[in-house]
């Protein structure tokens, strides 16, 4: 990481790297990324997932409308195994926004930003934790089934 | 000295209420998959659905958390185009699109709440 005592030695501009607009894929893919910058980016993504999701949601439950035999022919689909794991990752995704979303909130209204690693850590490790326990919760029947 | 040409809306309303959103959105979330998933069929029958919107405290619940999500959702799209410089026309595009979608899902929802009949003898009532 560059210092501030580096900018003080008189670098002449032409030597100084700056971001190259017609490379802007690569230059984002290749710059040095702090426990900031990764939550940043994955809030983003994890974002634009959940308010797609939310779409999807109102429009998967839209049956309702048409009564019980609808409804529940409907949620057969949504019940099979496949649905279910792609369900458990939604809630991956759950689970890193509204963490990191905490950590934000945290950094901007409780002095986080002297920690603000130690959280994104900490967010990490309570995520997975929460994670792997839903996906008991979830899959329980199942997980139970293969120790008898 | 320096004006701002177009707004003087430095976004700092919208910066906090995505925070309060975001928050209240924690607190409804631990809420809905407690609700959804510590039952499996809690939520994945029409009996189970139709049982919970006998009381209203859910209708109006779920109405709110479909407005908070599509607000903080949209608000957060929003925000990231705002990091980038965009002509006026694509500026107002946009924030056009979001709205209109925002209010057309969030009526939608809406309606298939209201949808769900009250049936009078369920066990809670309103």
């Amino acid at each position: 990481m560059e210092s501030y005592s580096d900018l003080k030695t008189e670098t002449p501009y032409s030597e100084i790297k700056t971001f190259d607009q017609k490379k802007w894929i690569s230059e984002n893919l290749h710059y040095k990324k702090d426990p900031g910058n990764w939550a940043w980016i994955l809030h983003r993504i994890t974002g634009i997932a959940l308010i797609g999701y939310i779409f999807l949601h109102v429009y998967s439950l839209s049956p309702l409308t048409n009564g019980e035999a609808a409804f529940n022919n409907a949620m057969k689909a949504y019940t099979t195994p496949v649905f279910m794991v792609l369900e458990w990752l939604l809630f991956a995704f759950v689970l890193f926004h509204s963490l990191n979303g905490i950590r934000i909130v945290i950094v901007d209204w409780a002095d986080g930003a002297k920690y603000h690693k130690q959280l994104y850590r900490m967010s990490w490790v309570l995520g997975i934790i929460l994670f792997l326990a839903m996906g008991f919760l979830m899959f329980s029947h199942e997980i139970l089934k293969l120790f008898r | 000295m320096y004006r701002y040409r177009s707004s003087k809306d430095t976004g700092s309303k919208s910066w906090v209420l995505q925070r309060i959103t975001g928050l209240a959105l924690v607190v409804l979330m631990i809420g809905h998959y407690i609700l959804m998933h510590y039952q499996p069929d809690s939520g994945h029958t029409y009996g189970a659905v139709l049982a919970r919107m006998q009381h209203s405290w859910y209708r109006i619940i779920d109405m709110s958390f479909i407005t908070l999500g599509m607000y903080h959702g949209l608000n957060g799209i929003w925000n990231i185009f705002r990091d980038y410089k965009l002509r006026p026309w694509a500026k107002f595009s946009i924030i056009s699109g979001l709205i209109l979608a925002g209010l057309a899902f969030t009526a939608w929802g809406y309606n298939i709440i209201f949808s769900i009949p009250y049936i009078s003898g369920i066990a809670g009532g309103h």
